[in-house]
């Protein structure tokens, strides 16, 4: 199973759900797949799970999903424990576990090893922990995450390798502010401020 | 920090619009992290390492809140590398508020370092700072920078010295 052919498969079940990528190749093949203003593809590696929790905790009634990596998440284990107690129901937070660092010239990390990512997770205090082998598991597990209302952890173990697609001419502040504006517009917020218009205020006399 | 110093920065906060804040607590910050567990207006997110603090404002940002993350400067300088690629490279705003250990005034050796170190890395990374020590200053000071940080989409800083947290 590879990490491409997961994320085709599940890519046509998306509407509007908010999508936070890793860095690396698994933002360019999700571009390709779902081109959408509420992908947030994010330039560091370790923080997708703490960013996709404060956009959880910010929009409770929207889903997220979390598109991460067994080398990111191995940087930020404690996002686990603090993902768990605060419990975000509208979060689905996604491994895409291939046992390297792939985009790093491919040395192992620690899952090539001993380190199991799923029972870290069930200690940090997750209660929905998966782990998947194939792509049917995959997509059924996702399917289950998608449709209920509580926070799910899904280890896809995969084979390294990214899928055949174009590189996604997106620079993060244009991400930055396509993503803001979709959620100004989606929830009806103000979050860009604006500058006061020096014309609007009235003459002094 | 005595209560009142606490109650007066929570209260701040909620005036400048800030509605969720991460924190990592320390001795110092004790009181002032109990306060914003305990208001019902902030959205408080305990952390287990401050830049995972960071990118939990920053992520929170992106849905509309208005987040800061309070920190002792050694977490400030652990999360240097998630200021910068989660918050000035796209340009999101966190009001970083810093209890300031090894200044003057410091009676523990061992922070003298890191105390020395914050500055400099504040001015390394560009990123607007003020220093507060006084009760007075402590309204506007939240209230400016939390202003900079919206209207410039960067983090913003504030060193809380001895004075403040005591």
């Amino acid at each position: 199973m590879k990490r491409y052919d997961c994320l085709k498969a599940i890519a046509p079940r998306f509407g509007e759900e908010l999508v936070v990528t890793n860095i690396g190749a698994v933002r360019h093949e999700w571009q390709a797949l779902r081109p959408h203003p509420a992908n947030y593809h994010l330039q560091n590696l370790g923080l997708t799970s703490s960013m996709a929790l404060g956009l959880a905790l910010a929009l409770p009634h929207r889903k997220v999903v979390a598109f991460d990596g067994d080398g990111s998440l191995l940087l930020n284990l404690g996002s686990l424990a603090t993902i768990a107690n605060q419990h975000p129901r509208n979060l689905v937070h996604i491994v895409f576990d291939n046992e390297c660092y792939e985009s790093s010239r491919g040395a192992p990390t620690a899952t090539a090893g001993q380190a199991d990512l799923a029972a870290i997770t069930r200690g940090a205090g997750f209660a929905n922990v998966m782990t998947v082998k194939t792509l049917a598991e995959f997509e059924e597990g996702f399917l289950r995450a998608l449709k209920s209302n509580d926070l799910y952890f899904i280890l896809a173990k995969v084979e390294a390798g990214a899928g055949d697609v174009p590189a996604a001419a997106l620079d993060s502040q244009e991400n930055k502010y396509l993503f803001v504006r979709y959620i100004e517009k989606s929830e009806n917020l103000k979050i860009l401020t604006a500058t006061l218009s020096r014309a609007s205020e009235p003459r002094a006399k | 920090m005595k209560r009142e110093v606490a109650a007066e920065i929570v209260d701040s906060l909620k005036e400048a619009g800030v509605d969720f804040v991460a924190s990592l607590t320390e001795a110092n910050l004790h009181d002032l992290v109990v306060a914003l567990g305990e208001d019902p207006a902030i959205h408080h997110v305990p952390v287990t390492r401050e830049e995972e603090g960071i990118g939990i404002c920053a992520g929170a940002y992106l849905g509309g809140k208005k987040p800061a993350m309070v920190m002792m400067n050694a977490g400030f300088l652990l999360s240097a590398n998630a200021v910068a690629t989660v918050c000035i490279h796209p340009g999101i705003p966190v009001l970083m508020l810093i209890g300031h250990s090894g200044g003057v005034g410091e009676e523990n050796a061992g922070h003298a370092t890191v105390g020395a170190l914050t500055e400099p890395v504040l001015q390394a990374m560009h990123i607007v700072y003020e220093k507060v020590g006084r009760f007075e200053d402590i309204r506007p000071t939240i209230r400016d920078s939390q202003m900079l940080a919206r209207s410039s989409r960067r983090p913003t800083a504030i060193v809380l010295n001895k004075q403040a947290l005591r």
